[in-house]
């Protein structure tokens, strides 16, 4: 459903309904309840009390372990490294709005028992039966890309056999209130890459991956989609929101990660960006990508797809690794959407406007850089078959 | 008191209360209230103890009074007509 919403450069993004807010700004990409029961075997009353990037968590990972054959009671140390920001800081709000509007006479402990940023992992744990170790990390705009680091890096060092990476977020009047604040919202939906381009939209949702050896998928039979190639980490040390206006630790991630790779510039074939639609983001990233990618850029598509799913904060990485997945195995170019009027300064490349298109794809990267100078830069690489 | 209004009253904080999908007149009258039928928690039982006190000005002070009071919907009842009439 995602591959098809992508290629039909559909955009998520609309009213947003799930909170009142009195700022200058309207619009999220919200995710739509699902009247499916949750999966997995959690008792009633945990499953009734689930926050919402927990349930958007339990859905991905049940959907990701699903597609890779992965028989969940089957797992044992399964390995669970999840990414996000905010965890169940909706459901905190609304505990804190429910006691100063008098709704509650009492604050209510049981609608904070989604507030630990762990509560994700133990709830996909426990509901598929994944025994190994568990990491929750929260590094802002990058969590999940990093969950999907760790991930990987867990199984390469033999930690385990099998990883699941998730990222996970749920949109909140603390991110959305403070995004807002620092008129760091886009009025409209968001436009990547565009010279009107205001901001960025906000999003929610989970994404979810499995990784694993190669050597243990063919032992099991299972069909990789993708093979993560290389990954880096670095910090900006700069600024506790505003990018490093040369870009130096996100350009040093991107060819950390190359190199980590052991793949050339001239070998990527794709980039999907972090492409949030602000305008020190964009342009920051935009150099950083000549800088390491040279007069190739000009040749190489670069998408931006926070145009069609929203900017989902802890789950983006995850998210778009997932996207660059779909992207790698069925050569399809997601479009940058919404950019109807590409910026003068970028005119000699290729933001991959609507409608996107198909190219078969060896190598492609994908970067995530979160506040306070959190980057992250991943490359992945098409599966042989 | 009306101890059918009062049934009526405590099958409806229990759902609104604990944010039960389940239509109030579903829940048994003297089904045990923490028995497998409505699949609440320790957590619940938490909750409830508090819900219960802040709606109805009764005291349930400790888990022997806990137990007797949370025997049925019907015991609930039975529970708060008497402390109230005291």
């Amino acid at each position: 459903m995602l591959a098809a919403g992508l290629a039909a450069g559909t955009c998520g993004i609309g009213s947003l309904t799930r909170f009142t807010h009195a700022g200058r700004a309207h619009v999220a990409a919200e995710v739509a309840e699902s009247a499916r029961p949750l999966p997995g075997r959690l008792p009633p009353a945990t499953l009734r009390r689930l926050s919402h990037p927990d349930r958007f968590a339990l859905r991905a990972a049940a959907e990701a372990c699903a597609a890779a054959g992965l028989d969940a009671d089957a797992g044992g140390d399964v390995g669970v490294y999840v990414g996000t920001t905010t965890g169940g800081m909706r459901e905190t709000e609304e505990a804190y709005r429910r006691r100063s509007a008098g709704e509650d006479a009492r604050f209510r402990l049981s609608r904070l028992l989604g507030t630990p940023l762990a509560t994700a992992a133990a709830a996909v744990s426990q509901a598929l039966g994944l025994y190994g170790p568990r990491e929750t990390v929260s590094t802002a705009c990058s969590s999940s890309a990093l969950a999907v680091a760790m991930a990987a890096d867990a199984v390469r060092r033999g930690v385990v056999p099998v990883a699941l990476a998730i990222g996970t977020d749920a949109l909140c009047r603390l991110t959305y209130a403070g995004f807002d604040a620092l008129q760091a919202l886009d009025v409209e939906p968001c436009r990547p890459f565009d010279r009107d381009r205001q901001g960025l939209s906000l999003g929610e949702g989970a994404a979810a991956l499995v990784l694993e050896s190669a050597a243990h998928a063919r032992a099991r039979g299972a069909c990789p989609r993708a093979v993560v190639l290389g990954w880096a980490a670095t910090g900006d040390a700069h600024h506790p929101t505003a990018p490093h206006p040369a870009g130096a630790g996100a350009a040093a991630a991107l060819t950390g990660a190359l190199a980590a790779a052991g793949v050339p510039p001239d070998a990527v074939a794709y980039v999907n960006a972090h492409g949030t639609g602000t305008k020190q983001n964009d342009a920051v990233e935009v150099e950083v990508l000549r800088r390491v990618f040279g007069r190739r850029l000009v040749r190489m598509p670069v998408s931006a797809t926070k145009s069609q799913l929203g900017h989902c904060l802890g789950a983006a990485g995850a998210v778009e690794a997932v996207v660059t997945v779909i992207a790698l195995g069925e050569g399809l170019l997601p479009p940058t959407v919404n950019l109807r009027h590409l910026d003068p300064a970028w005119d000699d490349l290729d933001l991959v406007p609507e409608p996107g298109r198909r190219a078969a794809l060896d190598v492609a990267v994908t970067s995530s850089y979160g506040f306070g100078g959190h980057n992250v830069s991943l490359v992945l690489g098409r599966a042989s078959r | 008191m009306d101890r059918d209004l009062l049934r009526g009253e405590v099958k409806a904080l229990l759902v609104s209360g604990l944010r039960l999908d389940v239509p109030p007149p579903d829940i048994a009258d003297d089904a045990p209230i923490f028995g497998d039928g409505l699949g609440l928690d320790s957590i619940d039982a938490l909750e409830l103890v508090v819900l219960v006190e802040e709606r109805f000005r009764v005291s349930i002070p400790d888990e022997e009074v806990g137990k007797r009071a949370f025997a049925s919907v019907n015991a609930l009842v039975d529970f708060i007509v008497r402390e109230l009439g005291e």
